[in-house]
C-alpha cells in the first residue's frame, strides 16, 4: 500500500448520496447458497505481503513450526507476484486469473487521460442523479452508486456457476463486493464512513507543528475549561443538504482534577478511560435528516490527560450491523458476524499507519491497535473454520503487510529511520506477526481433515525502502516534462504547472509511466505508432541506467513495456511503462500524485520503511501447499485455474495461468 | 410514598414471576392484554356508553346525507358542520375515561420500564457507578468509601466532576447474581443493588432515588436515600434493551401500546363496550 499524502485524494468521493444505495431491513439469517457438498475442500490463507526470504529464514530457525510441517507435507516455493507488485493489482491477478491487461487494475492510482487528473483505480462512485431541493434540503430520489472497476470474473463466481460453495473473507480489491450468492466480506479498498481510506481524529491542547488537516487524519485544537473538553467528531458529508456540509457529533470529556482519568460523553453513551487505555468499539450515529442517519463504529484512546490533554479516535469504520455501503454478500453476512462478535473492523487497511507516521500513535500504541485487529481476525477465523465443511474458504490477514511497512526499519541497519533504542523494544514486531501467522496456520491444520487441501499464499514479498526517487522530477530533468513556470517547480500537485504542449511523458501512481499520446491524452503530442514506440524504448533504456548519486547503486532493475507483458481486453488502457525499482528504492512520496519536486532523490524519512512497489523480481510472495507443487515458478494467476481444477472445473479460455498441481 | 411504591411494585413482581425465564415477549403480551382489558372496563364504566352509541349513529347518518345530497352545496356544508359537531361530542364523551386512565397508565409505564427497558450487566463488561452528592458537598473533599460485594471489581480510581457534584467509578462484574455496593459517607451507609446476568425478564433498577416526590415517582423500585445522607442519587449505567421482533429492534413502549390497543379492540365485542 502506498502512503499518499493528500487527504482530498484519499476521499473516494463517496458521500451520503451514495450511502443511500442500500439500507435494507436486516435479514434474520444469512441464506446459505444451495449446493452440493463437495468431497474435496480447499482452505486458503492469504497473508498480505508475507515475504519468501524472511519466511525461509525464520522457518529454518524453527520459529514457524506449522509452516515447516506444511512444507514437509506438500511444498513451499516463492510465488511470482504481479506487474507491478501492488496489492490491488496482485490480488486482482489472483481473483480473476488474468493479468492486468485482462482485469484492468494497473496501479493504485489511474488517471483521466482527458484532464490528467488522478483517480482511484479500484472504485468509481457517482452521486444520485435525481434529486429534489426543498429550501436547504436536497432529497435524492435514487441512491448513488459505487462500482468495482475490476474486470473479469472472480473465481468464487465461477465456483458458484458449478454449485460449489465458497466463503471469501476480506479479499482485497473486492469492494464493493462483486455480485454473488457466496458469502463474501469486502477487504482492502473498503473506505471508512467518510468515504476516505481512513481519517483519524486527534484532540489535543498541545500546540503542534503538524498541520490541522494532514493526510489520513485531522488534528483538533481543544481547551480544558473547568476540567471539561468540548469537541466535535466529524462524519460523512450530508448529501441531504445543499453544498453537502460535513456532518458531526458533539461530545464532551470530563477530566478528574487529580487522577489520570476521563469520562467521555457522546450521544447516549458514557464511558471512562484511564490514561493510555483504549475503549472498546463505540457506535456513533451521524444525523442527516430526521429520518436518516449514518451509523459508524470507532475506538477511543486516551493518550494523555496532563499536562496536555490528548485523545485519539480511530477512523470511523462502516458499522457492520447497519452498513452504510455494501460490504458483504449477502448483505446479511456482515450483520450475522456482528451478531456473533459485536462490532469489528470493516475498513480495508485497519491499522492506522497514518497516525503512527505522524507521531500521533507511537510504536507501542500502534502495536496495541494491531493486536486488537489480529484478535478479531483470529476469533472470526476460528468461527469460519468451525463451520467449514464444504467447498472453499479463503481467509485474509492484513497485519503482515502493514507491520512490515512500518517496522522494516528495525530489521535494516541501513535504513535512514533505523533507531537502535527502538530496535531493542520493537525489533521483533515483524517476526512476531510471522509467528502469529504460524499460529493461525496451526489452527487450520489441526482442524482440517484429510480431504482438505490447504494453501497459504501472499500477494508479494517485501524489500527495504531507503531512498525515494521522484520519477516526474527525473522526467523533467531529462526534458520529457516541461513546466509553464520553472520557478514554481515543486509547489503543485496533479501537474498543474505542466506545459502539456511540450511534455512527452508523465507518471501517476507508484509504478506507472504514461506517454502524452495524441488522440488519447487531452493535449497529447506524441504520435501513436512508431514515434511512440521509439520514445518508450528510449525512456526504458535511460531509466535502466539511472544510478543513485549517493551510492552509485542502480535504481531501476527493469522498466517493463506493457504492450509486451500484458494480455487481455484492457491492455489498451494500460500505462506504457511499468517501472521496476531495485531493492531499497521506490517512487517518492509526492510523485504518485503528480508533484515535480526539485530533487530527484531523497532519503526516505518516513516510518513507512519497507515496501514492495518495486520490480516483481525482487519481492516474490510465498506459496505453501499440502499438495506437491509441480510447477517450477508458479505465479499468482496460476492459483486461480488450480483452485478451479481442484473442483474439476475447466480453466476458462481467458485465464493466463496454468495449474500447479 | 415508599410503601405505595413497594406494594404497587409487588403486583408486577407477582404478575411476571411465572414468565421470567421465557422470552420478554410473553410478559409483554400478558401485560398488554391486561392493560387492554383495563382500558375497556374503564371505558365502559366511566364513559357515557349510550351517548357514544348515539353520537356514532348520528355521524353515520350525516355521512350518508353527505353522499346522498352531494349535489346540494348548502346541504353538504350543513352535514359537514354536523359531523364536526358530533365528533367534538364524541371526543368529549371519551375524554373522561382518558382522564381516569392517564395517571394509572403513567404509573404502570414507569414500572414496566424497569422490566423491559434495561439489560442486566454481563460479567466482564465494564460500566459506570455514578454517585451524585448533596448540594453542600464537594466531590473532591467528600469522605466517601465504596465497598463492592465479592462479585464486583472497581476498575478505576474515582473520577470527580465538580460542576455536577458527581463521583464516577468504572467497574465490572466478575460473577452473576445480585451484587451490591455499600457506600459510606459521613458515618452513614447506603447500599445499591447491582443486577448481573439475570433472567430474560427481570426488574432492573438503574437508580436509587433522592428523597423527594418526583424522584420517587420516577424511580419507585428502590427505597429512597434517607435525607440525612449527603447523597442525592446512586446510579448504575445498565445497557438499554429493546424488543426484538424478527430482527427488528423496537422500543418496548411501542410494542406495549400497539398490543394493548389490539387487545382492547379485539375484546370490545366480548365485553360489549362502545369505543
Ligand atoms: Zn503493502
Amino acid at each position: 500500500m502506498p502512503n499518499i499524502n493528500r487527504r482530498e485524494f484519499l476521499k473516494l468521493g463517496l458521500s451520503a448520496g451514495s450511502l443511500l444505495a442500500l439500507g435494507s431491513p436486516s435479514d434474520l439469517v444469512t441464506k446459505v447458497f444451495g449446493k452440493a457438498d463437495t468431497h474435496t475442500k480447499v482452505l486458503i490463507l492469504g497473508f498480505d505481503g508475507m515475504d519468501a526470504h524472511l519466511t525461509n529464514i525464520w522457518m529454518n530457525q524453527g520459529k514457524l513450526p506449522a509452516f515447516e510441517r506444511l512444507r514437509n507435507r506438500g511444498g513451499f516455493t516463492p510465488l511470482q507476484t504481479s506487474l507491478p507488485p501492488q496489492s490491488p493489482v496482485a490480488w486482482s491477478n489472483f481473483i480473476t486469473g488474468l493479468n492486468p491487461g485482462g482485469h484492468g487494475i494497473f496501479d493504485f492510482i489511474h488517471r483521466t487521460p482527458e484532464y490528467y487528473l488522478p483517480t482511484f483505480s479500484s472504485t468509481k462512485t457517482s452521486d444520485s442523479t435525481k434529486t429534489i431541493s426543498i429550501g436547504n434540503l436536497v432529497l435524492p430520489l435514487s441512491g448513488g452508486t459505487i462500482e468495482n472497476m475490476m474486470q473479469g470474473r472472480a473465481f468464487w463466481q465461477i465456483l458458484e456457476d458449478h454449485d460449489i460453495p465458497a466463503t471469501i473473507f476480506k479479499m482485497p480489491s473486492n469492494f464493493p463486493p462483486v455480485e454473488t450468492k457466496q458469502k463474501t466480506l469486502s477487504g482492502m479498498g473498503t473506505p471508512d464512513i467518510t468515504g476516505s481510506l481512513g481519517e483519524f481524529n486527534y484532540y489535543t491542547t498541545e500546540v503542534t507543528e503538524l498541520q490541522e488537516d494532514l493526510g489520513g487524519g485531522e488534528i483538533h485544537e481543544v481547551y480544558v475549561i473547568g476540567n471539561r473538553v468540548e469537541a466535535k467528531l466529524p462524519g460523512p458529508e450530508n448529501a441531504f443538504k445543499k453544498n453537502q456540509p460535513e456532518s458531526s457529533i458533539d461530545f464532551k470529556v470530563f477530566i478528574d482534577p487529580v487522577h489520570p482519568l476521563a469520562k467521555i460523553v457522546i450521544q447516549d453513551q458514557e464511558f471512562i478511560l484511564q490514561e493510555k487505555e483504549w475503549s472498546r468499539w463505540r457506535r456513533v450515529r451521524f444525523p442527516m435528516i430526521p429520518t436518516q442517519s449514518v451509523s459508524g463504529i470507532c475506538m477511543f484512546y486516551l493518550k494523555q490527560v496532563r499536562p496536555d490533554f490528548k485523545l485519539y479516535i480511530s477512523p470511523i469504520n462502516i458499522d457492520p450491523a447497519a452498513p452504510a455501503m455494501p460490504i458483504s454478500t449477502p448483505a446479511s453476512y456482515a450483520k450475522e458476524l456482528e451478531k456473533e462478535f459485536g462490532p469489528f473492523y470493516t475498513k480495508g487497511l485497519p491499522a492506522d499507519f497514518k497516525a503512527m507516521s505522524n507521531g500521533i500513535l507511537d510504536e507501542e500504541e500502534y502495536l496495541a491497535q494491531d493486536d486488537t485487529i489480529l484478535e478479531e481476525r483470529k476469533a472470526m477465523f476460528e468461527y469460519e473454520l468451525s463451520r467449514f465443511d464444504s467447498g472453499l474458504l479463503f481467509y485474509y490477514v492484513s497485519s503482515t503487510d502493514q507491520r512490515q511497512h512500518m517496522f522494516w526499519r528495525f530489521l535494516d541497519p541501513q535504513s535512514p529511520m533505523y533507531d537502535p533504542a527502538l530496535v531493542h523494544k520493537h525489533g521483533t514486531a515483524i517476526e512476531d506477526i510471522y509467528r502469529e501467522a504460524d499460529n493461525m496456520l496451526d489452527m487450520a491444520m489441526s482442524k482440517a481433515d484429510k480431504d482438505t487441501i490447504i494453501m497459504v499464499m501472499s500477494d508479494h514479498g517485501f524489500t527495504p525502502f531507503r531512498r525515494t526517487f521522484n520519477i516526474n522530477s527525473w522526467l523533467k530533468e531529462n526534458g520529457y516534462i516541461r513546466l509553464i513556470n520553472n520557478r514554481r517547480q515543486g509547489q503543485e500537485e496533479a501537474f498543474m504547472n505542466t506545459d502539456w504542449s511540450r511534455t512527452k511523458a508523465y507518471s501517476y501512481g507508484l509504478n506507472s509511466l504514461y506517454i502524452n499520446l495524441r488522440g488519447r491524452e487531452g493535449e497529447g503530442i506524441v504520435n501513436p505508432g512508431a514515434e511512440k514506440e521509439a520514445l518508450v524504448r528510449e525512456i526504458v533504456q535511460k531509466l535502466e541506467k539511472v544510478a543513485d548519486p549517493k551510492t552509485g547503486e542502480r535504481v531501476i532493475t527493469k522498466a517493463y513495456i506493457t504492450q509486451e507483458d500484458y494480455l487481455g481486453s484492457q491492455k489498451e488502457k494500460a500505462p506504457e511503462i511499468i517501472v521496476g525499482y531495485n531493492r531499497g528504492f521506490r517512487t517518492s512520496w509526492s510523485a504518485p500524485l503528480g508533484r515535480i519536486t526539485k530533487e530527484v532523490f531523497a532519503d526516505n524519512m518516513d516510518k513507512w520503511s519497507g515496501d514492495h512497489c518495486m520490480d516483481p523480481a525482487v519481492c516474490p510472495g510465498i506459496l505453501f501447499s499440502s499438495e506437491k507443487i509441480r510447477s517450477d515458478s508458479p505465479a499468482l494467476f496460476d492459483l486461480t485455474p488450480t483452485i478451479l481444477s481442484l473442483f474439476g472445473i475447466e480453466k476458462p479460455d481467458n485465464m493466463v495461468g496454468k495449474k500447479i498441481f | 410514598m415508599w410503601i405505595f411504591n413497594s406494594a404497587f411494585g409487588k403486583i408486577f413482581d407477582a404478575l411476571f414471576l411465572p414468565f421470567r425465564d421465557m422470552s420478554p415477549w410473553v410478559g409483554m403480551i400478558l401485560v398488554s392484554f391486561l392493560t387492554g382489558l383495563l382500558m375497556l372496563f374503564v371505558f365502559k364504566w366511566t364513559s357515557n356508553q349510550q351517548g357514544i352509541q348515539k353520537v356514532k349513529n348520528r355521524i353515520k347518518a350525516h355521512l350518508l346525507e353527505l353522499r346522498l345530497f352531494k349535489d346540494s352545496l348548502s346541504q353538504s356544508l350543513r352535514s359537514q358542520g354536523n359531523i364536526l359537531r358530533c365528533n367534538l361530542k364524541y371526543i368529549s364523551y371519551s375524554a373522561k375515561p382518558m382522564l381516569v386512565m392517564i395517571l394509572p397508565l403513567i404509573l404502570i409505564i414507569i414500572q414496566l420500564n424497569f422490566w423491559f427497558g434495561y439489560e442486566s450487566l454481563t460479567p466482564n463488561e465494564s460500566t459506570i457507578l455514578k454517585i451524585k452528592l448533596a448540594e453542600d458537598q464537594n466531590p473532591l473533599e467528600a469522605q466517601i468509601a465504596v465497598q463492592p460485594s465479592s462479585g464486583l471489581v472497581m476498575e478505576t480510581l474515582p473520577l470527580r466532576i465538580e460542576e455536577s457534584q458527581e463521583i464516577n467509578w468504572r467497574f465490572s462484574a466478575t460473577q452473576g447474581g445480585m451484587q451490591e455496593f455499600t457506600v459510606t459517607i459521613d458515618g452513614e451507609t447506603v447500599t445499591k443493588k447491582v443486577a448481573v446476568a439475570q433472567k430474560p425478564l427481570s426488574k432492573i433498577s438503574p437508580q436509587k432515588p433522592d428523597n423527594n416526590f418526583l424522584d420517587q415517582v420516577l424511580y419507585p423500585v428502590e427505597a429512597p436515600i434517607k435525607s440525612q445522607v449527603p447523597i442525592k442519587t446512586i446510579e448504575i449505567q445498565y445497557p438499554s434493551k429493546s424488543m426484538n421482533l424478527f430482527g427488528w429492534e423496537i422500543h418496548w413502549i411501542i410494542a406495549y401500546f400497539v398490543l394493548s390497543i389490539i387487545f382492547g379492540f379485539a375484546f370490545k365485542g366480548v365485553f360489549k363496550v362502545q369505543i
